[in-house]
């Protein structure tokens, strides 16, 4: 029953998907949406702002600074859930 | 023809998302639910990296530097047609890392949970609980 209703909502939403995709960009488009709003900007000012030739350093560490801290904060918090799950209970 | 050249990709990533999340609801043993989980994000981050993709000579977004200006460029020779988009590559690294993150925490529960009940089953975990509460 289970495989059955998880095969039915897999489909439907695997149909869902192959149906959306003719709106989708064509592989490799230089003029798809996402290469030609916000990433230009990066691409051309980053070496003249961050003196950094590349460009996914630069974006990662000098711009999303901010964001690079907190994924380091992740990385922290998970480290020491798996300390407190995996740890050897003394009173037991 | 064309059509197919420029859209199979796209159905790679749904095929390989659909079958980790076919794992995720139907299977029963919860180590088997991670590997869906896993699948599933491995997909989204290969339709990302897609995305960046520039066809007509575009190269990897590492700025090809002037010798005589210590590895640097005039500003405003670069253009944005050279490089691959690097935006993408930024937010799947970042992606990779919470990737892990969950991944590590999921195996630390199920090593408590086999610990526990001595079995990764779902129903039979569900089966033990009962008997403890009625017990």
């Amino acid at each position: 029953m289970r495989q059955f209703l998880g095969f039915l909502v897999t489909m439907v939403t695997a149909a869902l998907l192959i149906y959306s995709t003719p709106e989708m960009p064509g592989w490799g488009d230089p003029n798809s949406p996402a290469s030609t709003h916000v990433s230009p900007r990066y691409i051309e000012k980053a070496d003249e702002e961050t003196h950094t030739p590349n460009i996914v350093t630069a974006v990662l560490a000098d711009y999303r600074g901010y964001d690079t801290m907190g994924e380091t904060m992740v990385v922290f918090v998970a480290g020491i859930g798996c300390i407190m799950l995996l740890r050897r209970r003394q009173h037991k | 023809m064309d059509f197919i050249i420029a859209k199979y990709n796209y159905w790679i990533y749904i095929i390989l998302m659909m079958i980790g999340l076919y794992g995720m609801i139907a299977k029963n043993n919860l180590a088997k639910k991670v590997v869906g989980m896993t699948l599933f994000q491995t997909s989204i981050i290969l339709f990302f990296i897609s995305t960046s993709v520039k066809s007509g000579g575009a190269t990897v977004p590492i700025v090809m530097g002037d010798p005589h200006l210590h590895g640097h460029v005039i500003p405003g020779t670069v253009h944005a047609i050279q490089y691959l988009n690097p935006l993408p590559h930024v937010l799947m690294l970042t992606a990779i890392v919470v990737m892990v993150a969950t991944f590590g925490i999921a195996v630390a529960l199920l090593m408590r949970i086999y610990k526990r009940y001595g079995t990764l089953e779902g129903d039979e975990i569900v089966e033990i609980r009962k008997q403890e509460t009625a017990s």
